[in-house]
Parts: C-alpha cells; sequence; structure tokens
C-alpha cells in the first residue's frame, strides 16, 4: 500500500531530522559553553568599564549581578542535558527564538526571519546554477554517447578529470581577479547595487550580481553531470528496444530524447536533486567569496560572533531541507520510474 | 593469499594500468611531487622555511610583495632581481683613513633597468668591530654609505641595509653632483637610497633617473689593526640585493618567499590527503563487512548509523570544531576520517554480501574458521583491491576540506598549507591589489593534487570495475 509506504517514509525522516538535530545541539552545547562564558565575562568587564560614580563594592555587585543575567539569558546555569533538550526541541518544532548577536535586515532579532532573509537568496543562486548545468549537462552527455570512445567523449572526460579537485571558491577567486579586477565585467560581491534599483533594473541588477557565481558553479558543474549522464545513456543504448525503435526508423533524435532520456530520467533527477540539496548547505566559502548574503555566509558569520540560535537554526534549515529531499524522492520515485512497483512492505 | 599471489595479481593489473595514459600521468606527477618531498631541501631555495613561515625576522632581507622574477621577460622595462653575494674577495690594501685595512668586496653586475629595493649587508661579528662602507660605481664615483662600530659582540648578527642606514650618506652624494634648483625642488624624504646609487650622477639626476648599468663593488673596510686582538672576528660576511621581482613565484606582503611555501605545503598537502582516504577507507570496507556478514540486526544497527553519518554536513561540523578547539591537523585529520568513511560503505556492503554466499566461505565455515578468520583471510581480501580506487578518489576532497578550513583560518598554524596561503593573501587583499602570484599558485597546485588522483583513480576504476570500461 502507498500511503503506509509514504507515512513509513516521511515518519521515518522526521526521526532523523529530530535524531541529527539532537546530536548537533549536544555538539554545540558542549562545545561551546566555555567560549560563551569568557565571552560573558569580557562583555560584563567592558559594559562595567562604562559605569561612573560607583563604588568599588558596588561595581563588583553590578557586576556579579549582570554576569548572572547574562548566564540565565543564555540558559547557562541549567544542567548540560537540560540545555541540549530545551535546544533540540525548539529547534524540531521549528522554534528558533532570537539571536543573540546577528539582525535580519530590518533589524529584527528573531532567527526565523533571519533564516528566511537568506533562504531565498542561497535557492535561486544554486537552483539556476543547476538548471545550466542540467542543461548542458543532458547536451554533453547525449553527444558522448553517441559516440563512446571518440574524440568529443575522450577530450571531455579528461578536462573532467583535470578539473576534479578544483575547489571552487578557488576558481572563484581567479573568475574575480579577471572579470571584476582585470576587464571590470562584473561586480566583486553581494546580492544587488547600493542604492538598489526598483522595478526592472532591481530584476538586471540581480542578474548582473549572480552571472559570476553562476558561471563557476556551472563551468565546474557541468563536466561530471554530463560524464555521468553519458554512462547511463550508454547502457541505455545497448538496450534491445531502443535497437528495435530505430530499426522502426523512428528519428535518432526522438529515439534520444522520447526513448533513451526517458529511460535514463529517474537516476538523472535523483542526482540532480542530491547535488542541489548538498549544495544548499556546503556553500559556506563559495558564498563568501561572492559576497552572497545567503545560508552559507550566515553560517560563517553566525559562528564568528557565536551566535548558537542562528548556527542552530541555519542547520536545522539545511539539514530539514536536506531531509525533506531524500523523502521526496523516495515519495516521487514510483511516479519517475513505473517499473518500480512499491509494496507495502518496502 | 601469498606473496606470489600478490606479485600475480599486481602485475596483471599493471599490465592493464599501463594502457590508461591519464592513469599513467597520474602516476608520473605523483612520483614527481613524492621526489619534492623526499628531497625538499634540494627545491628549496628558503631551507629553514619549515618552523619560520610564520617568523617575522627570517624573512626581512626579502621584498614584499615581489612579482616573480620571470615576469621580467615580459616587462619592458627589466627589474632587478634578488641576489645573493656570498664570496666576497678579501684584500690588505693601504687605505687612506685607516692605513692597512682589510676590505672585504663584493662585485655586482647591475644589468636592469629599475633598481633593486635595498642592499644588506650581513656578516656575525665577536667582540669589536668598526667598518666603513661603500660603494665604488661603474663611471669611478664612490658613494660612502655609512660606518658600523659595535662592541661587545658574541656571534651576533651585523646587518647594514641601505635603503635605512645609509639614506643621509647617500643624499650627501646627490647634493655633489644635482643642481642646487632640483634639490629644492624634490623632497629628500622621498627619495630612495638604491635609485641614487643606480643612476647616472648629473644635474638632473633626481628627475630624469637613467640606469647607470656596469659592474659595482660594494666595499666594507676594516682597520687591519682591530684583527691583532683574536677576540676580535668576523664572519659569513654576504651581500643581499633586494630585487623588486623575487624568486620563482615572487613573495607576499610580509615578504615570504611563496614558492617555498608552496613546496614546503606539498608533504602536508599529501600527508593529510593520503592519510585521510587510506585510513578512512580501510575502516569504509570493514565496516560494509561486518555490516553484511553478520546481517540481521547488526546490519539494520550498523546501517542506520550510516546513515546518521551520511546526512551530517561535514564542513559545517568541522568549522564548529575546529573554531573552538586549538586547531591541530591531528584533530583536522581525524574529524575528516569521521566523515569519510562512509564513502565505500554502500558498494562493499552489497558485494560482501554476494561474497557471503560463495560456496568457499561455506567450505571455511564448515571447516569451523572463525567470523574474523572469514572476514579478514576470505573476505577483505578480496574486497579490498575494489577499494583503492576509492582511496585515489577521495584524496582531493580532503586536501580541499582542510584548505578549506585553513582559507577560513582555522588551520593549524604549525604547519604550512596551500590553504592557509590562500588565507593570508584573502587577508591582505591580494585579489583587489592584484597580486595574482599570491592567489594562483596555492589553488592550482591544489587542483592539480586534485587532477593526480583523478587520473590514478579513475584508470585504477576502469581496471578494478571492468563493466565501466568504455564499450
Amino acid at each position: 500500500m502507498y500511503k503506509w509506504y509514504a507515512l513509513k517514509r516521511i515518519l521515518r525522516g522526521v526521526f532523523m531530522f529530530a535524531l541529527l538535530m539532537f546530536i548537533f545541539s549536544f555538539l554545540f552545547n558542549q562545545v561551546n559553553e566555555q567560549t560563551q562564558r569568557s565571552q560573558i565575562n569580557e562583555q560584563v568587564k567592558m559594559e562595567s568599564m562604562r559605569l561612573k560614580g560607583m563604588k568599588p563594592e558596588q561595581i563588583t555587585a553590578w557586576r556579579d549581578n549582570r554576569t548572572d543575567q547574562l548566564i540565565k539569558m543564555y540558559k547557562l546555569d541549567r544542567p548540560l542535558m537540560e540545555r541540549v533538550l530545551f535546544r533540540a526541541v525548539n529547534t524540531v518544532t521549528f522554534n528558533f527564538g532570537k539571536s543573540t548577536v546577528i539582525k535580519s535586515s530590518k533589524g529584527e532579532q528573531d532567527v526565523l526571519d533571519i533564516l528566511m532573509e537568506a533562504l531565498p537568496r542561497t535557492m535561486i543562486l544554486f537552483t539556476s546554477a543547476i538548471v545550466f548545468e542540467l542543461i548542458i549537462g543532458i547536451a554533453l552527455g547525449l553527444k558522448k554517447a553517441q559516440k563512446p570512445g571518440g574524440k568529443l567523449d575522450k577530450s571531455t572526460s579528461f578536462i573532467t578529470m583535470i578539473i576534479y579537485g578544483m575547489p571552487s571558491w578557488w576558481l572563484g577567486m581567479m573568475l574575480i581577479l579577471l572579470f571584476v579586477y582585470v576587464l571590470k565585467l562584473f561586480p566583486s560581491g553581494g546580492v544587488n547595487s547600493v542604492p538598489t534599483p526598483a522595478g526592472f533594473a532591481f530584476v538586471l541588477d540581480r542578474i548582473w550580481h549572480m552571472a559570476l557565481p553562476i558561471l563557476t558553479l556551472v563551468i565546474l558543474g557541468f563536466w561530471s553531470l554530463s560524464f555521468v549522464i553519458r554512462n547511463l545513456v550508454l547502457s541505455t543504448l545497448q538496450e534491445d528496444y531502443i535497437m528495435s525503435a530505430r530499426a522502426r526508423g523512428i528519428p535518432e533524435s526522438k529515439v534520444l530524447f522520447g526513448h533513451t532520456l526517458r529511460t535514463a530520467a529517474p537516476p538523472i533527477v535523483t542526482m540532480a536533486l542530491l547535488s542541489l540539496l548538498a549544495s544548499l548547505s556546503g556553500a559556506i566559502i563559495f558564498e563568501g567569496i561572492f559576497s552572497w548574503p545567503g545560508l552559507g555566509n550566515l553560517y560563517w558569520v553566525a559562528v564568528q560572533q557565536n551566535d548558537i540560535p542562528v548556527l542552530m537554526g541555519d542547520l536545522a534549515i539545511t539539514t530539514g531541507i536536506y531531509q525533506a529531499g531524500l523523502v521526496f524522492l523516495d515519495l516521487i520515485y514510483g511516479f519517475l520510474d513505473p517499473r518500480i512497483k512499491v509494496g507495502g512492505k518496502a | 593469499m601469498s606473496m606470489k599471489d600478490v606479485g600475480y595479481r599486481f602485475k596483471e593489473f599493471w599490465d592493464d594500468f599501463r594502457k590508461e595514459t591519464s592513469g599513467l600521468i597520474g602516476l608520473g606527477i605523483l612520483v614527481l611531487s613524492l621526489v619534492v618531498v623526499l628531497f625538499e631541501p634540494v627545491f628549496l631555495p628558503f631551507k629553514d622555511v619549515d618552523g619560520n613561515w610564520r617568523n617575522i625576522s627570517y624573512w626581512q632581507d626579502s621584498p614584499p610583495a615581489a612579482p616573480p622574477a620571470w615576469t621580467n621577460l615580459f616587462a619592458a622595462e627589466k627589474s632587478a632581481t634578488t641576489a645573493y653575494l656570498n664570496d666576497p674577495i678579501v684584500e690588505d690594501v693601504d687605505d687612506p683613513d685607516f692605513g692597512l685595512a682589510r676590505v672585504y668586496t663584493f662585485k655586482y653586475n647591475y644589468k636592469y633597468d629599475k633598481s633593486p629595493l635595498d642592499i644588506i649587508f650581513r656578516a656575525k661579528g665577536d667582540g669589536m668591530l668598526f667598518m666603513n662602507l661603500s660603494v665604488i660605481r661603474p663611471d669611478g664615483e664612490t658613494v660612502y654609505l655609512g660606518q658600523v662600530y659595535e662592541d661587545g659582540l658574541a656571534g651576533d648578527d651585523i646587518r647594514f641595509t641601505v635603503d635605512t642606514d645609509a639614506r643621509s650618506s647617500v643624499y650627501e652624494f646627490i647634493r655633489a653632483h644635482a643642481s642646487e634648483e632640483a634639490i629644492a625642488n624634490s623632497d629628500s624624504s622621498n627619495v630612495k637610497a638604491t635609485d641614487i646609487i643606480f643612476a647616472k650622477a648629473g644635474a638632473d639626476m633626481l628627475s630624469a633617473r637613467e640606469p647607470l648599468k656596469g659592474e659595482y663593488l660594494y666595499k666594507v673596510t676594516i682597520p687591519a689593526s682591530l684583527f691583532e686582538d683574536e677576540a676580535n672576528r668576523i664572519d659569513e660576511a654576504k651581500l643581499i640585493v633586494t630585487g623588486r621581482v623575487s624568486g620563482v613565484l615572487g613573495t607576499d606582503t610580509s615578504k615570504r618567499d611563496i614558492y617555498s611555501g608552496i613546496i614546503a605545503g606539498l608533504k602536508w598537502a599529501l600527508f593529510i590527503g593520503l592519510v585521510t582516504s587510506v585510513i578512512s577507507v580501510l575502516v569504509g570496507v570493514l565496516y560494509g563487512i561486518i555490516s553484511a556478514y553478520f546481517g540481521g540486526t547488526t546490519d539494520t544497527i550498523m546501517s542506520f548509523i550510516f546513515e546518521v553519518f551520511v546526512s551530517m554536513p561535514m564542513l559545517p561540523i568541522l568549522i564548529v570544531l575546529s573554531a573552538t578547539f586549538k586547531p591541530s591537523i591531528w584533530i583536522i585529520i581525524g574529524a575528516m576520517i569521521v566523515f569519510y568513511w562512509v564513502g565505500p560503505v554502500k558498494t562493499v556492503r552489497s558485494m560482501a554480501l554476494q561474497i557471503k554466499e560463495e560456496t568457499y566461505i561455506e567450505a571455511a565455515k564448515a571447516l569451523g574458521a572463525g567470523k574474523w578468520r572469514i572476514i579478514f583471510k576470505h573476505m577483505a581480501p578480496i574486497l579490498l583491491p575494489y577499494s583503492f580506487a576509492n582511496m585515489a578518489l577521495s584524496v582531493p576532497g580532503a586536501i580541499v576540506a582542510e584548505s578549506s578550513l585553513s582559507l577560513l583560518g582555522l588551520g593549524d598554524p604549525s604547519i604550512i598549507s596551500w590553504g592557509q596561503i590562500l588565507h593570508d593573501a584573502q587577508l591582505s587583499g591580494a585579489t583587489l591589489n592584484g597580486l595574482w602570484w599570491w592567489i594562483v599558485p596555492p589553488g592550482l597546485f591544489i587542483a592539480v593534487m586534485g587532477m593526480t588522483f583523478a587520473f590514478l583513480g579513475f584508470a585504477m576504476d576502469k581496471i578494478l570495475h571492468p563493466k565501466l570500461r568504455t564499450r
């Protein structure tokens, strides 16, 4: 029964998400306690220096008072297990609370607001990059598969290996060096110019800012995609029904796009979706290089400011999206590939 | 499996591997890098770069932010390159000031258009020392540089730089030649001493600076009477001409030689990549075999743990860990292994599930072999070769991950890694200032290392998994 399978799969995803959040919560509470305590001491010291006209004992009393207040605010007076549970439960229920330092562009401290501001920026950047990669990757992959072992196949496979270990952030730096400082074609970073234009100019301005990061991602991304698509298509092209389709005189383009690509679609969709999901959380440095204020950049800022609510919220969002994506993939796989019949005991 | 078997299987593998061009290229680069690592001192212009990378005084004689020396090939005006003159001619002559004197003469052949940044005299001294320093130019003029008087030396460094210590004396030389008007119009604080020493003398020498090419003699004159006392000694006298361009890959803003840093970083990149990938793949293979062999509840639990680890994002967690712990290369490698071992588990588990059903395993069981004997003696030797390709292919990931951490400033400060060089470059705005020789090489080397192991890995993959061969 499909609905029982779906329910089971969703529950499994939720359980995995909750477990991961618990692990992260444990990790961060354990790890950040020391830093947070010293930060509080520093802060109290700074604040007490600004006090005027107080006697020494008054200052000490004030200091102790303020320290207690801050420790209560960060919940450092509670036992570790309680803090871990408190944070994990809050995160799982999407109750992230208020950030300690970071503010949204409107000046709010609500973590959810801050995250929801960054999420669309990350989404738009990586989704459009994946779309371009898919278009080029499929076109190139088909061409490669048509003549396996040919010149095009060999040379592009060679390039795939050459760029295998190239860090995307380094290529980003190179392109910034070339396009921003030498050719002066693109802005060095950010999502929009200041002041931000309105209307259609806004869209153009956004595209102009997105061009370089997308270019970087696409240059590195489509090679391996086309390599995998080549392998998938190649194994499909060996099938008997392809030969029979050709024998029936069906045009080659229809054989490629209608028969072959349709059969190879499920793994391609899976791969594209998985790489999109993975890129959402792994782009910390890439976004930093292009000063792109998305989730990755936000994470790095939160680490530097030691803002645990934002840190946890950021991780919760990326992990949540990842798990949801996996569940979604499993659920639609039956539709993508009708050969797989899903039984109740999947 | 006996040694003979291993030898036979290796020969079989090698016969296939020889046909893979890209695999051979990868092997070639790997061997080359191993040679560089083993004979590191031969390739290092600065021998003590390990441990001195962050030591400012070690680099004080180099020029800051100098482009590579070979950029001269593409420049219309040639810049002076850095030169080390270690063998002075020592002679005893009659000096008008000192009477009998010992003179150390360094010959420097100047054939460039842009003068060096500095000339640095270095020596080690004992006891009391007194010396006069001067330069005899190709046109016969003598530029008096200054005096050094040191007492109570015990093998201490003597350092005299033209740029800072000879400023005022060189100005005397300008006064002797340039016109009153030119001197009045120029700002004396802006005049660089080396520019004057290497320019043609004349009334307009301050505005129209023409290089005076030829042989320069840098003379260090010490009264001979000084050496009558045995305690007074001078050793290791050498002259460093600091060029405007320097070394194979130039220098950064803290005067460090980037080529030395790259070479010294190579061993760390290889070490990090290989240790991480070998250990994590071994762990993963074993995990997969155990999970498949035991089956049942053990398999379910182990598969679940595997799934948890797969779902954890590596970089965010590594960042939090290294931001709080004192970053050490061992912690970084250990943390990477924790995340990388999951790589081969899935394939190995499914392969082990098949092998488990083979008759020879059954035979071994019937003969009374224990679980671990079967796992280590019968299953692991068959599955391990398949993981070699996996090992090679996970090396680049480990190198890039360490570089990413270092780029964020979370690297181990006691080593030199390419990511750290890039971090320093980012911090001082190398992109903004166009110091390309600081950003291109470290990343390029990371990419080349990745390429090397990709070549090796894909070639091995093709041989060990014949299904993937080009049909």
